[in-house]
């Protein structure tokens, strides 16, 4: 008895700190694992080394927002611009509005920019139903991954996203508006111990018509004599669309899919003739991307490989009846049918070693090969102005058929912990393509954290962007032709950030950043070749404030202020163009109770200055005001919100190239939209 | 009218919760119950054999409390370590020197309030947790706050506080902080 009473306080002291160490080691896990959770999900975002803003899905849905282009305006410094397809663009803190490729929209991962346009305007229709959270990084930002963004990427996260203890609810949504909008879409989630799979499916489809006009054939376009067959009217802007996409993950493999079949009215016309209501266009989307990650020892590993298909594929009345053009008069109009089927390939690799204390070094390439795959072109008769089309393909080709460029980028980044309150990430990106280099682009970054409420960033990065299949490959065209001998566009920032934390969720952000812009590619109505025609310096200054005013509150306001010089290849210097040089934009959020809640959004766009030798007045500026009452049922899990849009009816213009839609493009008015979600 | 508009401040403040972070409650649910194990003295802290781990909040914040009482129940499911535990739902208005506590885990109120709950705390010599960083000013003892990594604030008051008395192995992970850098 006395020999086992001391074997128990023996072991008794032997377990005692045993035990204290495995909780020790449980809590580090712990932290370790919302560390890995709040880095992902971008909740330490001011501890980020680049200036990003976060929509969370939370409270897009309480102010109504409905699409992924409704909440990006939100965002500071973002201006939003169109041409004449109705090509919607965010124009991240005044950059090229015709330039579509200047952002990168990422969904889950994967970049999806058309490699027509470079743009993703097909995608700013997504309901914010399939979103979860919206990343916005302005400024170069982020280059991991072998991707450039040249003044901003939007990372969308989808519900595909799933923590531990952190399940997202499947979803069931319908929504009906203004311009017989209707939609409806699910998001689903499968989940064993070793399989996820998750499946997003919307359809959505509207009748909207917009008054427009005088179109471009007023401005002499097509010569003094067919002035007078400009036309005003409705221009077509209806939309029909679905989207299925896919994510399966299994152990250390991943599979990502989304078939996005995009197709809307003709908007403006592809010669800047109003189109008939039914004339439209197509611009489908679909990618797969197979991914392995694994981490081995100090080593973790990332291989990815994907293959996208996009296409522009077009079907419309070109120009009026009537249409005399010297040596032949089109008495029936002229039509045209213009497809050309694009193919994206892609591998990369990439390993980060976290062996050296306090140094994350990742190293790695991504090789694209970018190809059309088809193309046809028809049109209306051209030597005897008969209206019945004439396949042009191999004669007159809108597009050149065998376009093709191969890119590969090697990337090699340190993120340096240096102590406890500073941290360094440097690195540099090198890029070589079948037609111009963008060569080396360096990158450094520090973050200061003086205490938890004082953050300091300081940024200097360079980017690029490559020219876009439209102004490489185009040809045979009266709007723009394009030209491989393009230099890719290119950047230099510098940022610098001060962030104020008032508690966990109230902050201050403050951002000056400086932009060299060089090699910007324009071209105009009436020299539609594309050049590296213009220079500009941007400057400027973003406030961000997120907080309460009472404690059942949400407050969320940004002003942007941005100005700088726009030179053309004479040397002289102008006013930059097209771009507002005061935003402001902010929500609030008051929530009755834990089920009824009202919300408004508030967006002031200043006026924007004219390109040189547009003799029209200032872009008018503009105020609107959202919304929007939710009711949330928490017994039944649904959700009703009804919200209006412009209260005010405020005339929003987008800004329209000289000669071309002289009043600009005109955007929706007052409009409304009802929407029933219900979770499981 | 200023009245009216300051009575209105208050009434809200009264009628509708706090504001609170799901990825912050949800790692503080997680840790702050480790931690108090990390205690040399949790065995004087038992009550019944038992750890009682007292949630104080605002009226407004009920639900909020619920929720934490949820997230540690599916994480621990009734032991913390080798100890059962019961969580005690406390309103801050029923919050006294009587109340059963091993731990005090304090949501946002006001500032009497939270006052109040350290006062308590560091009378019955038990280890108090706060959401909010700003309140370990007022008192309390701990708290954790997600910057660029979960940081752990402790504070520096508590550090030869008799009656708590963590083992060494806790120090290294946390920050130590005064009121007057709060």
């Amino acid at each position: 008895m006395k020999y086992s009473s001391k074997l128990f306080l023996f072991l008794c002291f032997i377990s005692l700190p045993l035990k204290a160490e495995d909780l020790v080691s449980s809590i580090f896990t712990d932290m370790k694992q919302f560390d890995k959770i709040a880095t992902q999900i971008k909740q330490n975002e001011h501890y980020q080394p680049y200036i990003i803003s976060v929509l969370h899905n939370k409270e897009l849905e309480k102010l109504g927002v409905s699409n992924l282009k409704e909440a990006l305006t939100l965002v500071p410094g973002v201006d939003m611009a169109t041409d004449n397809f109705n090509n919607q663009t965010p124009i991240f803190r005044g950059s090229n509005s015709f330039a579509y490729g200047q952002s990168k929209l990422l969904i889950d991962g994967v970049v999806v920019n058309n490699l027509f346009f470079d743009a993703y305007s097909e995608y700013l229709s997504m309901p914010i139903e399939m979103i979860k959270r919206i990343e916005i990084i302005r400024g170069p930002g982020s280059k991991v991954d072998g991707i450039n963004a040249y003044a901003g990427s939007i990372n969308v996260i989808t519900y595909a996203e799933d923590f531990k203890g952190f399940e997202s609810n499947d979803k069931l949504v319908f929504k009906y508006g203004s311009y017989d909008y209707r939609m409806g879409g699910f998001v689903k989630n499968f989940r064993t111990k070793e399989f996820t799979t998750y499946i997003d499916f919307y359809y959505q489809k509207d009748n909207k018509k917009i008054s427009s006009g005088p179109d471009g054939l007023s401005q002499g376009l097509l010569g003094a004599g067919n002035v007078g067959l400009s036309q005003s009217g409705k221009a077509p802007l209806w939309l029909d669309e679905y989207s299925l996409g896919l994510n399966v993950k299994y152990k250390d493999l991943s599979f990502k899919a989304r078939i996005l079949k995009h197709k809307q009215g003709s908007a403006y016309g592809i010669n800047l003739a109003l189109p008939q209501d039914s004339d439209r266009l197509k611009l489908p989307s679909y990618y797969t991307e197979l991914g392995y990650a694994k981490k081995i020892n100090n080593f973790n590993v990332e291989i990815k490989a994907g293959l996208q298909y996009g296409a522009f594929d077009s079907k419309s009345k070109l120009l009026p009846d009537g249409l005399d053009m010297g040596s032949v008069v089109f008495l029936d109009g002229v039509y045209g049918e213009h497809y050309a089927k694009q193919r994206v390939l892609y591998q990369s690799s990439y390993v980060n070693y976290s062996g050296i204390e306090n140094h994350q070094i990742t190293l790695g390439y991504r090789a694209t090969q970018e190809k059309t795959v088809a193309m046809t072109s028809k049109l209306s008769n051209r030597v005897t102005g008969d209206a019945t089309l004439v396949d042009y393909t191999d004669t007159l080709p809108f597009f050149d058929k065998d376009a093709h460029r191969n890119v590969v980028a090697f990337s090699l980044q340190d993120a340096y912990d240096v102590n406890d309150k500073l941290s360094l990430l440097y690195g540099v990106n090198y890029e070589r393509t079948s037609y111009k280099d963008a060569g080396f682009e360096p990158r450094i970054s520090f973050v200061y954290r003086k205490d938890f409420k004082n953050i300091f960033k300081v940024i200097y990065s360079c980017s690029h962007r490559n020219p876009s299949w439209q102004e490489m490959f185009t040809k045979n065209n009266r709007a723009r032709v394009g030209s491989t001998n393009l230099e890719p566009e290119k950047v230099t920032s510098y940022e610098f950030a001060y962030i104020r934390n008032f508690t966990n969720d109230s902050y201050l952000q403050s951002n000056i950043f400086y932009l060299v812009n060089k090699n910007q590619i324009y071209n105009s109505a009436t020299d539609p070749i594309y050049r590296n025609s213009a220079k500009t310096d941007i400057y400027g200054v973003e406030l961000e404030y997120k907080g309460h005013i009472f404690a059942n509150d949400q407050v969320y306001a940004n002003y942007t202020y941005l100005d700088g010089r726009h030179s053309e290849d004479e040397g002289k210097k102008y006013n930059l163009p097209n771009v507002s040089h005061h935003l402001a934009k902010g929500y609030y959020i008051y929530n009755f109770s834990g089920t009824l809640s009202l919300g408004s959004t508030l967006k002031y766009v200043s006026s924007k200055d004219r390109a040189k030798g547009d003799t029209r007045s200032k872009v008018k500026t503009y105020t609107t005001v959202d919304t929007s009452f939710n009711y949330k049922n928490r017994h039944y899990n649904y959700t009703l919100n009804a919200s209006l849009k412009n209260i005010f009816d405020t005339d929003v213009r987008y800004p329209s190239p000289q000669n071309t839609y002289v009043d600009d493009y005109a955007q929706a008015r007052r409009t409304f939209l009802l929407t029933l979600r219900k979770s499981f | 009218m200023l009245r009216v508009f300051l009575f209105s401040i208050l009434f809200i403040q009264l009628l509708f919760g706090y504001n609170y972070d799901n990825l912050v409650l949800k790692a503080q649910s997680s840790i702050f119950p480790k931690i108090m194990l990390l205690d040399k003295k949790v065995q004087n802290k038992l009550i019944d054999n038992k750890i009682i781990y007292t949630i104080a909040y605002d009226t407004s914040d009920y639900q909020t409390a619920l929720h934490v009482e949820e997230y540690i129940n599916s994480i621990f499911k009734g032991h913390f370590d080798r100890y059962p535990y019961k969580i005690n739902l406390v309103d801050f208005s029923h919050l006294s020197p009587n109340t059963e506590a091993s731990a005090l885990y304090v949501l946002q109120s006001s500032t009497d309030n939270i006052k109040k709950a350290a006062d308590i705390a560091f009378q019955k010599g038990i280890v108090s947790f706060s959401y909010d960083v700003n309140n370990l000013k007022d008192g309390l003892v701990l708290s954790l706050i997600i910057e660029k990594s979960t940081i752990l604030y402790f504070n520096i008051k508590y550090l030869h506080v008799k009656n708590i008395d963590f083992i060494d192995s806790l120090f290294p992970m946390v920050k130590f902080i005064d009121k007057n850098s709060l």
